[in-house]
């Protein structure tokens, strides 16, 4: 993947930058009194302490806990058998929200689902795609539920990760009022830093441009610390579990 | 800054609401977060980890500003370094004027405040507007945040139903839901209009280039998705290493602040959209802000003070911020935090002095802090520089004096104390001092002084010493081992307090 940035003539700007630069980094290492560093530091203390790397959890206590942790930031959970039956879920969901729009990500695995036959008539199932970029942000922001499936999850912090891609909008998990996210068993890990280290060892060209790390309904307490949900992002999330 | 701490102070102690809503909301952060530490367990070595990061990455800064930079551009990011706000700002303009862009949405950012961007946009011809909740309400009362964490911490539902229904157009009823869903729909239209989308950076991951956001609301997500052009303004001290450091931050952070075990979204954010991507900036800019910052790089007092999270739990456990809520500070930045932060930002800190005395030095922000920065010691140095300047107030410069001949020689002090427990006999009512006369005046006007006790103890001494000496030989054996090896250990030095 190549980087999509605008290239525009040098100008005045972009010629200060790197004097400035120099000049900003070279303050920084006069204040610390020694010369700019070229050499990368040794970092001993990196990362979590060492009890935390070791912990794990067993998958039944992977599954609770998350399904915990979910349900108390004030999201929906289900864990069913089988994929079949999160498909059902899913459906009958669909189906009694009466949602006219409904979008998901372009992901192989939910396409197998093949959720339009499913559908009432009147609902219409979009699916992101390299869209022109106005049309895209006009699909999502008609939709009223979001259908993803998860990177992976999270159970001590009860989260769901969701990494952007041409297949994989952003605004698919953030503009529709609801939000479905699936997510199969063998994706949900114990400890944040298990995901998170992912993208440390990733390399440079395969970079999601955004990783979105959500756990539970969009919330505010800005009103006289009224619990508000919903205040931007989806208010209804479900995560369904399944495997 | 015209007017003092104190009368900034006086008032919001006045305003009862204010009052009540800085208490109630702190009281619950902080036992939010004292909860969800104790959940979490380890807390104290969470706590030392978050630590010796923070300082790991402020003594390496240059190196890790040059990885993240280099990085960031290999993502396609711009990245600008701004040594001063002026400097930020005008980078901000020019791309603003690039792009042709007549209106900016915001997610939160602190920096922004200390820059006044948005006042230097609207002078542009640009309009702004602040997407978080709270910041949006106080932008359109046209107040500044009174907390880090929950900017319009002192307003009630009745005056923010006025605020909104100003911008309605008709009258709101003061019920949270019905503004928060006109709230939502007013910015929704704003996000998907918006030319430039403005956020702020909780950290910075260099190993990747990457920009971290947390936030509960989903307003950065929308700002970082939906306009063409996003500008992230990041302090230069915002830097951490690697993705596995971020989650130990990712653990200290939302739990000091609010008590979550994370917030709602966390996003990194790294260069911008990819070619095939239909969604998410197609320009980023990043500009790193020193605006003062560095003047505490090498300065064995204040450097850590850069180790800031800005989670805000030194807010919520201060006795001073409490009463008087974030406003009386001032500036930017409030509560201990902002009482060392504001003067140490700026090379005239002189004109902050004031605030620095806003504390009562009890130490409870330190017990606080993710990341143990000793504020309470900042605050004494700062004072201490105040002093040294030979800028001390002239009343507390004699009242030293005085206190210094008093206390140097103990027979001196006897008379005192002899002549004090007949003089306040003139003065006393009901068994205390209530005068409020000269530097009596500002002690009394709230409180009471006891008066000295008929028997000064160093008079009752020579007795309490003979009992003293009776009842440690009498001591349990095992308890006097305790003290003397107790004694031995003060002896050796201060060993047990580094
Ligand atoms: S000084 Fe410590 S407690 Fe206060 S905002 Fe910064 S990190 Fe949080």
């Amino acid at each position: 993947m190549t980087p999509d940035f605008r290239t525009s003539a040098p100008s005045k700007m972009e010629s200060e930058t790197e004097t400035r630069q120099q000049a900003f980094l070279q303050n920084i290492a006069n204040r610390l009194g020694r010369a700019v560093l070229q050499e990368k530091p040794l970092h001993p203390d990196k990362g979590a302490p060492r009890f935390w790397q070791e912990y794990r959890l067993d998958q039944q206590a992977r599954i609770e806990l998350f399904c915990d942790n979910w349900q108390k930031a004030g999201g929906i959970v289900h864990h069913f058998p089988h994929e079949r039956e999160a498909r059902q879920f899913l459906v009958q969901s669909v189906l009694d929200s009466g949602a006219r729009k409904i979008l998901r990500q372009d992901q192989p695995e939910l396409a197998e689902w093949k959720l339009e036959e499913s559908l009432r008539e009147g609902q219409k199932l979009v699916c992101w795609q390299a869209m022109e970029r106005t049309q895209a942000l006009a699909e999502a922001a008609e939709a009223k539920i979001g259908i993803v499936v998860a990177d992976y999850a999270v159970a001590c912090t009860g989260s769901v990760v969701v990494a952007s891609s041409a297949q994989k909008g952003r605004s698919v998990s953030l503009l529709p009022p609801t939000l479905f996210v699936i997510v199969p068993l063998d994706r949900l890990k114990t400890r944040l830093g298990e995901v998170l280290t992912v993208f440390e060892n990733r390399a440079r060209s395969f970079y999601p441009a955004g990783i979105h790390i959500i756990s539970g309904p969009s919330r505010s307490a800005d009103i006289e610390n009224d619990l508000t949900i919903g205040v931007h992002g989806p208010g209804k999330v479900y995560a369904l579990l399944f495997g | 800054m015209k007017d003092s701490v104190r009368e900034r102070a006086q008032a919001a102690l006045q305003d009862d609401y204010l009052r009540n809503a800085v208490k109630f909301t702190t009281e619950r952060l902080r036992s939010g977060k004292q909860s969800a530490a104790a959940e979490l367990g380890h807390w104290e070595e969470w706590r030392e980890r978050g630590r010796a990061i923070r300082l790991h990455t402020i003594a390496h800064l240059d190196y890790y500003l040059a990885q993240f930079a280099d990085n960031a551009r290999q993502q396609g990011a711009h990245v600008h370094f701004a040594f001063t706000k002026e400097e930020a700002v005008a980078i901000t303009l020019e791309i603003a004027r690039r792009n042709k862009a007549r209106s900016v949405v915001k997610s939160k950012s602190m920096v922004s405040e200390e820059l006044h961007m948005n006042e230097a946009l609207a002078e542009a011809g640009i309009e702004t507007v602040e997407t978080d909740l709270g910041e949006y309400i106080i932008q359109l009362a046209n107040e500044p945040p009174s907390h880090i964490i929950i900017p319009a911490i002192h307003k009630n539902k009745e005056q923010i139903a006025e605020v909104l229904s100003r911008e309605a157009g008709k009258q709101l009823p003061a019920e949270t839901s019905v503004l928060a869903q006109f709230a939502r729909q007013k910015l929704r239209q704003k996000f998907l209009q918006a030319d430039i989308g403005m956020t702020g950076c909780n950290f910075a991951i260099a190993e990747s280039g990457s920009i971290v956001l947390f936030e509960n609301e989903g307003n950065a997500r929308m700002v970082s998705t939906l306009p063409r052009t996003q500008i992230t303004l990041m302090g230069m001290e915002r830097i951490i290493p690697t993705w596995a450091d971020l989650e130990v931050m990712a653990t200290l952070l939302p739990r000091s602040a609010t008590g979550q075990k994370l917030t709602v979204y966390l996003s990194g954010i790294t260069g911008p959209k990819r070619t095939e991507d239909s969604d998410g900036p197609e320009e980023l800019h990043i500009i790193i802000i020193d605006n003062g910052r560095s003047l505490q790089l090498g300065d064995p007092d204040f450097q850590e003070l850069l180790n800031c999270i800005r989670c805000g739990a030194c807010l919520n456990v201060c006795p001073v911020y409490r009463q008087i809520g974030g406003h009386s500070y001032g500036s930017t930045y409030s509560g201990p935090i902002g009482a060392v932060l504001t003067p140490a930002l700026v090379k005239n800190a002189a004109e902050w002095n004031d605030i620095a005395y806003a504390s009562s030095l009890c130490g409870a922000c330190y017990e606080a802090c993710p990341v143990k920065i000793p504020l309470h010691d900042m605050l004494v140095y700062l004072r201490h520089r105040t002093v040294t300047k030979g800028r001390p107030d002239l009343q507390e410069k004699l009242g030293m004096k005085g206190f210094r001949y008093l206390m140097s020689d103990y027979r001196r002090l006897r008379k005192a104390l002899r002549l004090g427990r007949v003089g306040q006999k003139l003065l006393s009512r009901n068994g205390v001092i209530k005068a409020k006369l000269g530097p009596l005046k500002g002690w009394h006007r709230y409180r009471h002084t006891q008066l000295a006790a008929e028997q000064a103890f160093r008079d009752n001494w020579p007795v309490l010493k003979q009992e003293l000496n009776r009842s440690l030989a009498q001591a349990d054996p095992r308890i006097e081992e305790r003290l003397q090896a107790w004694v031995a250990k003060r002896e050796r030095g201060n060993e047990y307090d580094a």
